[in-house]
């Protein structure tokens, strides 16, 4: 298939999720009141659960699962292994950490941007462990060990930051954080994540070229140029910024950035930088179709994303680890 | 050696077989080592009580958000209310324990405790009759009764000022309180109409912020720590889709228990309610 035309279909299917993330939610809008709002006429209440509920919820899964998708995309690409996604390394759980104790420790009340820096922060510090830890082990089971040691501590970090939080309501906020949802956000959200994302999707778009030199080994990338640290530092940037300001408002995750990859890899070259791209589109649609699904599965209260994502996304991962097998 | 595992044996003979007769602790007229054992309790037993009955108060009665006699409650001990807490106070009456409670503490002593349950108060009815009937077990009838008229004239005073509004009680994470309950008997007192009736909803049920928007209630009634609080679970209620929708805190104190503090919800509802703009104009 041409990249034009995945491009094209993918986009498409982005905004179909997009469409759709418009039309569902638990209030029931029929399409003419919602046209109608649309055009900047209809009545008030179906102007503001479209444009203050729904439009922003649409967005912001567009640009999450963006990022989430190419994240994916590019530390497959740079650690050459096809588990590597910021959940499973640890990045999401450690940022949602961060924006955990920013918001019940009061620090988030000291300037709105503490949020996202803190989780923004904890991610890097996360993804710095796992690389330090596994970056250049033989096999691709270390790195994901190492990720998953690093998910699992944030994790329990969340619960204890939570139980200890002077906020009697806490507790019941750990599923949030660590499921993610995108119930009732604002644009005051969006105005938190769209930044980081954009800055981390620019950052790992910018190593496109290094990903694929590197695919020849790191002697082979240096020979053609590539400087390897900076490759290394945008890399480790782009995904906390982007993953850190994403997390900071929805939660961590899980698993978008493992399955996008491996479903628009076949329809490419399979060179890391041709991943890219149809990888952030991507995982735009999926996000979102799957933001869609969490509304229209009937339950008492609404279901949380990471249990959507999961159900998706470790079929995957175990049929991976099970082809990796021979290694262990 | 041998008569603490015979004491062992015969505690574990005791929690499967036939319980040991309890040995009752006759109920005084005027208890003295008096032990609660939640919140709502609280509410009643520190008015009522001289200072000095009190032995205990639940851990939570000195938290401003959740007891409206925080301020009352200094100074006493407060307990978790483990079974070993209990034990180690010798209460003479414990109140607010469900029944299965004091029936573990009794076999676990093989003493009877006096116990006075006093369930969560749903109405207003229940709590005068829940101040009688504490009032008496603590020797002080006529406090009773003297609180009891003091809420009637209060709440006989109050013009209601709800208007037939309709009213959604909305809480953090958008659960929203239903009929049946003391939030709903405040609401009707004051003249609102409960959103959660028009929509045939339980005493708790969850409410998206879609489904309220497209409800439109006249009124929100928030409680007040949703609005003090940062985080996720409290930030939805600061949406901007909510800002046309008139708000009214109450501070979930006075409301998350049936206490005196039920004439306090009612005079600061009215008064809330008499200042927002008619309806009928």
């Amino acid at each position: 298939m041409s990249r034009a035309l995945l491009m094209a279909l993918l986009a498409a299917l982005a905004s179909i999720a997009g469409a759709a993330s418009l039309l569902t939610g638990s209030a029931a809008l029929d399409a003419g009141r919602l046209a109608a709002a649309l055009l900047g006429g209809g009545d008030p209440i179906a102007r503001t659960i479209l444009f203050e509920l729904r439009l922003p919820r649409a967005l912001l899964g567009l640009a999450v699962g963006a990022m989430l998708g190419l994240s994916g995309a590019a530390l497959q690409g740079y650690l050459r292994n096809p588990l590597a996604e910021p959940a499973v390394l640890g990045a999401s759980n450690a940022a949602a950490l961060g924006a955990v104790i920013a918001l019940y420790f009061g620090l988030a009340a000291i300037h709105p941007a503490v949020l996202p820096l803190l989780a923004i922060l904890t991610g890097l510090v996360a993804l710095g462990l796992v690389f330090l830890l596994a970056g250049r082990a033989e096999s691709p089971l270390t790195l994901i060990l190492a990720g998953v040691a690093v998910a699992t501590m944030a994790g329990a970090g969340i619960s204890l930051a939570l139980n200890l939080a002077p906020n009697p309501f806490a507790a019941i906020e750990i599923m949030a954080w660590l499921m993610g949802s995108l119930e009732d956000r604002s644009f005051a959200h969006v105005a938190v994540a769209l930044p980081c994302i954009a800055i981390g999707i620019a950052l790992l778009l910018w190593d496109g070229r290094a990903l694929d030199a590197l695919a020849l080994g790191a002697d082979g990338a240096q020979a053609l140029g590539v400087d390897l640290a900076r490759t290394r530092l945008r890399l480790l940037l782009g995904v906390a910024i982007g993953v850190g300001g994403a997390v900071a408002v929805t939660g961590a995750i899980g698993f978008v950035g493992l399955i996008v990859p491996h479903l628009v890899r076949p329809f490419t070259d399979r060179s890391p930088s041709a991943v890219l791209l149809p990888s952030a589109v991507a995982g735009a649609a999926l996000l979102t179709l799957a933001d869609v699904g969490v509304r229209l599965i009937p339950a008492s209260s609404e279901l949380k994303l990471g249990v959507v994502t999961a159900f998706l996304g470790v079929p995957i991962f175990l049929a991976h680890l099970l082809r990796e097998r021979r290694l262990w | 050696m041998i008569r603490a595992a015979a004491l062992a044996g015969i505690l574990l003979l005791a929690s499967c077989a036939a319980p040991p007769v309890p040995q009752p602790i006759t109920p005084s007229a005027r208890p003295q080592r008096v032990v609660s054992l939640n919140l709502c309790a609280d509410q009643l037993l520190v008015p009522l009580a001289d200072r000095d009955q009190i032995a205990a108060l639940n851990m939570n009665a000195r938290d401003r958000w959740m007891s409206a006699v925080a301020a009352q409650a200094r100074g006493h001990r407060l307990i978790r209310g483990s079974a070993e807490e209990v034990l180690a106070l010798a209460p003479d009456l414990i109140v607010g324990a469900p029944a299965f409670r004091t029936d573990a503490l009794r076999r676990m002593s093989g003493r009877a405790y006096p116990a006075l349950e006093l369930p969560p108060a749903n109405s207003y009815a229940e709590i005068r009759a829940q101040i009688g009937e504490l009032a008496s077990a603590l020797g002080h009838p006529d406090r009773g009764h003297r609180l009891v008229a003091r809420m009637d004239a209060a709440l006989a005073g109050m013009k209601a000022m709800g208007r037939g509004r309709v009213a959604a009680y909305y809480q953090r994470r958008g659960y929203l309180t239903g009929t049946g309950t003391l939030v709903d008997a405040l609401m009707t007192r004051a003249g609102l109409v409960n959103i959660a009736a028009k929509l045939g909803k339980p005493a708790l049920s969850r409410l998206s912020l879609e489904q309220i928007i497209a409800a439109r209630p006249d009124v929100l009634i928030v409680e007040e720590d949703s609005q003090a609080l940062d985080d996720q679970g409290a930030q939805m209620l600061q949406h901007t889709a909510l800002r046309h929708i008139p708000r009214i805190v109450l501070p979930q104190a006075w409301t998350v228990c049936g206490g005196p503090a039920f004439v306090d919800a009612a005079a600061s509802l009215n008064a809330q309610l008499a200042a927002l703009p008619d309806p009928r104009t």
